[in-house]
C-alpha cells in the first residue's frame, strides 16, 4: 500500500510535465501579443519590440520553457505583466476564496446528492425517484450563471436573506463567511449534485439487486442499514470516483461563479489575466489547478482500498 | 398436541407481471414440527424458492403478493408488522441461501457479517459480537477462526463461505431454519461435508429445517418428511422412506425415475436415463384440471378437466391424483 501510494505520487511527475508542456506551449501559440498590448496602441513597433524584448518573449520556445519550468520548481512563477507582483503572491492573495468555495461545494454536493440518490434507487419508480432524476436533468442542463443570477435574484434582491455578492475571509467568522458563499455553493454544486446523484442511483439500484442484499434482509436488518451500510459501502468506488472527475467541473464552473457573484478568487484571476494576456498569471493558474486535480484523483485512488477490501494495491 | 413449530396454510405468493399474473405458489399447505427436518422438492420454477421466501417474507410486495396463512409458534407471520417481521429474521428463523459466492457482502468482513445478527437480536456490543463470530467460526468448521474472522468473503472458499452463512444463520439459535439449496453451487466433496455439518449442528441447536431441494440424493441424506411441489401447488407428501419406496404422484416417480444411479453403465444393464417429458407449464394461466396433466403418461380426460384433490393414500402419505391407488404405483 505505501509502496503503491510513493509508485502513484511518482508516476503524478510525468503527467505534471506533460500538463506544463501544454500549458506553456498554449499560450506560446495562442493569438495575441502581449507585447502589443503593454505598449498600448499609440505604440510604434520599435516600443513593441523593446518591451517584447525585456520581458523575454523574442527568446527560443524550448528555452524559455525550461527557464520556466527550473523557476517553477524552484517556487517562482514569475511576474504578473501587469501588476508587476509575483505570480505566487498574486495566487496566495486569492486562493482562500476559491478553496472556501469549492469546499463548501464538494461538501454540500455529496451530502445532499449520495441520499437523494439512494432514495431515488430505493423509491425505484415513485415520484420522489421521479423528482430526483428530474433535478438532476435540470442541474445537467442549467448553466451555472442562470441558476447563479437566478438564485441572488431570489435570496438576496427579492428575500433579502443572502448577500449578493462579494465575499468574507473566515478569519473573520464562519457565519458571515458561510452567508456569503451559500448561494455562489448552490449555483456551483447543481450539475455536481446531478452528477454524482445520477450515479448513486444507478449504481445503488445494481447493488440492491444482489443476493447480499437478500442476505441482509434474511438476517432482519433494517431498511437504513441495508441502504446505508450493506449497498453503499458496496456502491462506493463508482462514486467516489465521480467525485473526483467533478472536480474539473468545480474548477470550471469557480470560474464563472465567481464571476457572478463578484468573489475575489482564483477564478476572478484567471478571467482578468486571460483578458490581459498576461501570460505569467495564466500558466501558474491553469498549472495549479492541474495539480489539483491530479492529487485529488490520487487521493481518490488510495481511497478506494477503504471502501473496497478487494482492492489491493 | 401442540401446534407444530410452523403451519403453511394455504400459501399463494403471485407476481403481478405486466401480461398478467403469474402463480408462483398457488394454495400449498404444510407443516413443520420443532426440531423435524422437512424437504421441499421439484424442479426449477415450481415455487419451491417463491415459499421460502415467503416464509420471511423477503418477496418484494409490490410486484408480489402474498396471501393465506403462516403460522410460527401460533402467530401469524403474515399479519405482522414489518419490525415485529424483522426482530424474527436471522432471530427465530434464518435462511440459507443457494449461491454462498454472492450471498455475502463482499465489502464487510465476515466477523462484522456473523456478528451484525447478534448485535441486531441479541444487543451485542461489537466486541462481544466478534468474539461470539469466533465462537461460531469454531462451531462450522472453521480452521484458524481467530484469524478469518477479521478476512472478507473474497479470501473465502465456496465451501467456507456457505459455513460462515450456516454460521450466521445459527447465531442467534433459530428455531427454524430455511436453506434454499444450501448445496447446490458446491462440489459434491463440499455438499457431503456441508450436509453432515448441517445434520450434526441441527442436533446441538435442535432447529427445525426446511431444506428446499431439487436434490433428491440430498432429500434422502438429511429429510424425515418430504413436500414434492409442482408448478406452484403441493403434489405430494411423505416421509422420506415412504416417498422413495411407494411414491403416489406419476411426478414423484418421474423425479424419481430420473434420477441417474451409480455405476448403472457398469454392470451392463446400461439404460438411458427416464425423462419427464415437457416443461412446466406457464403459472400465468389457471389451470382448471391436473397441473401436471400435460406432462403426465396417465392423464385421462377427467385430469384434464378436474384437479384433484390432495388425499391420504396411506398413513402420513398424500398425494394429488386421480389415479394414485392406495397400494404401489399407478395401475397402467
Amino acid at each position: 500500500m505505501f509502496a503503491y501510494a510513493v509508485r502513484r505520487v511518482l508516476a503524478t511527475i510525468p503527467v505534471m510535465a506533460i500538463v506544463a508542456l501544454f500549458v506553456f506551449s498554449l499560450l506560446y501559440i495562442a493569438p495575441g501579443d502581449p507585447a502589443a498590448v503593454i505598449a498600448g496602441d499609440q505604440a510604434t513597433p520599435q516600443d513593441v519590440e523593446r518591451i517584447r524584448a525585456s520581458l523575454g518573449l523574442d527568446r527560443p520556445f524550448l528555452v524559455r520553457f525550461g527557464e520556466w519550468v527550473w523557476n517553477i520548481l524552484n517556487g517562482d512563477m514569475g511576474v504578473s505583466i501587469f501588476t508587476n507582483l509575483p505570480v505566487t503572491t498574486m495566487i496566495q492573495q486569492r486562493i482562500e476564496p476559491t478553496v472556501s468555495l469549492m469546499v463548501l461545494t464538494l461538501c454540500l454536493a455529496v451530502s445532499i446528492a449520495v441520499p437523494m440518490g439512494v432514495i431515488a434507487a430505493w423509491k425505484q419508480g415513485s415520484w420522489i425517484d421521479r423528482a430526483v432524476m428530474g433535478f438532476a436533468v435540470l442541474g445537467f442542463s442549467v448553466p451555472v450563471f442562470v441558476v447563479g443570477y437566478v438564485l441572488a435574484y431570489i435570496f438576496a434582491l427579492e428575500l433579502d436573506w443572502l448577500p449578493v455578492q462579494g465575499y468574507t475571509k473566515f478569519e473573520e467568522g464562519f457565519f458571515p463567511w458561510l452567508e456569503n458563499l451559500i448561494l455562489p455553493s448552490i449555483a456551483l454544486g447543481g450539475v455536481y449534485i446531478a452528477l454524482i446523484a445520477r450515479i448513486t442511483r444507478a449504481t445503488m439500484l445494481e447493488v440492491l439487486q444482489q443476493d447480499y442484499i437478500r442476505t441482509a434482509r434474511a438476517k432482519g436488518a433494517g431498511q437504513r442499514n441495508i441502504l446505508f451500510l450493506h449497498a453503499l459501502k458496496n456502491a462506493a468506488v463508482p462514486i467516489v470516483t465521480v467525485i473526483g472527475i467533478g472536480i474539473a467541473l468545480l474548477i470550471g464552473g469557480a470560474v464563472v461563479t465567481e464571476s457572478v457573484f463578484a468573489i475575489p478568487g482564483l477564478g476572478r484571476l484567471t478571467v482578468d489575466a486571460i483578458l490581459r494576456r498576461d501570460y505569467p498569471v495564466i500558466q501558474g493558474v491553469v498549472l495549479l489547478f492541474s495539480f489539483v486535480y491530479v492529487l485529488v484523483n490520487l487521493v481518490i485512488d488510495l481511497a478506494y482500498t477503504l471502501f473496497d477490501p478487494r482492492i489491493r494495491y | 398436541m401442540a401446534e407444530p413449530l410452523l403451519v403453511v396454510e394455504n400459501l399463494q405468493t403471485h407476481f403481478r407481471t405486466p401480461d398478467g399474473i403469474n402463480r408462483a405458489v398457488d394454495g400449498v399447505s404444510f407443516h413443520v414440527n420443532a426440531g423435524e427436518t422437512v424437504a421441499i422438492v421439484g424442479e426449477s420454477g415450481c415455487g419451491k424458492s417463491v415459499t421460502s421466501m415467503s416464509i420471511l417474507r423477503l418477496i418484494p410486495e409490490p410486484p408480489g403478493k402474498i396471501a393465506g396463512s403462516i403460522r410460527f409458534q401460533g402467530k401469524d407471520l403474515l399479519k405482522l408488522s414489518e419490525p415485529e417481521m424483522r426482530a424474527i429474521r436471522g432471530n427465530e428463523i434464518s435462511m440459507i441461501f443457494q449461491e454462498p459466492m454472492t450471498s455475502l457482502n463482499p465489502v464487510l468482513n465476515i466477523g462484522r457479517q456473523i456478528g451484525e445478527t447478534l448485535r441486531l437480536h441479541q444487543g451485542l456490543s461489537a466486541r462481544d459480537a466478534e468474539a461470539k463470530a469466533v465462537e461460531m467460526l469454531k462451531l462450522v468448521g472453521i480452521p484458524e477462526p481467530g484469524r478469518r474472522v477479521r478476512e472478507y468473503p473474497h479470501q473465502l472458499s465456496g465451501g467456507m463461505r456457505q459455513r460462515v452463512m450456516i454460521a450466521i444463520a445459527l447465531a442467534c439459535n433459530p428455531k427454524l431454519l430455511i436453506a434454499d439449496e444450501p448445496t447446490t453451487a458446491l462440489d459434491v466433496t463440499i455438499q457431503a461435508q456441508i450436509l453432515e455439518l448441517m445434520r450434526g449442528l441441527k442436533n446441538t441447536v435442535g432447529a427445525a429445517i426446511v431444506l428446499i431441494t431439487h436434490d433428491l440424493g440430498v432429500v434422502a441424506e438429511v429429510a424425515e418428511r418430504v413436500v414434492v411441489m409442482y408448478a406452484g401447488k403441493k403434489v405430494e407428501e411423505a416421509p422420506v422412506v415412504e416417498l422413495f419406496n411407494t411414491p403416489r404422484h406419476p411426478y414423484t416417480q418421474g423425479l424419481l425415475g430420473s434420477m441417474p444411479k451409480l455405476g448403472s453403465s457398469l454392470t451392463g444393464t446400461e439404460t438411458r436415463l427416464a425423462e419427464i417429458p415437457g416443461l412446466v407449464p406457464s403459472l400465468k394461466q389457471k389451470i382448471p384440471g391436473c397441473v401436471f396433466a400435460s406432462r403426465c403418461p396417465h392423464a385421462t380426460d377427467l385430469c384434464v378437466k378436474v384437479a384433484p384433490a390432495l388425499e391420504e393414500k396411506a398413513p402420513r402419505h398424500v398425494a394429488a391424483c386421480h389415479y394414485a391407488l392406495k397400494e404401489g404405483a399407478i395401475a397402467a
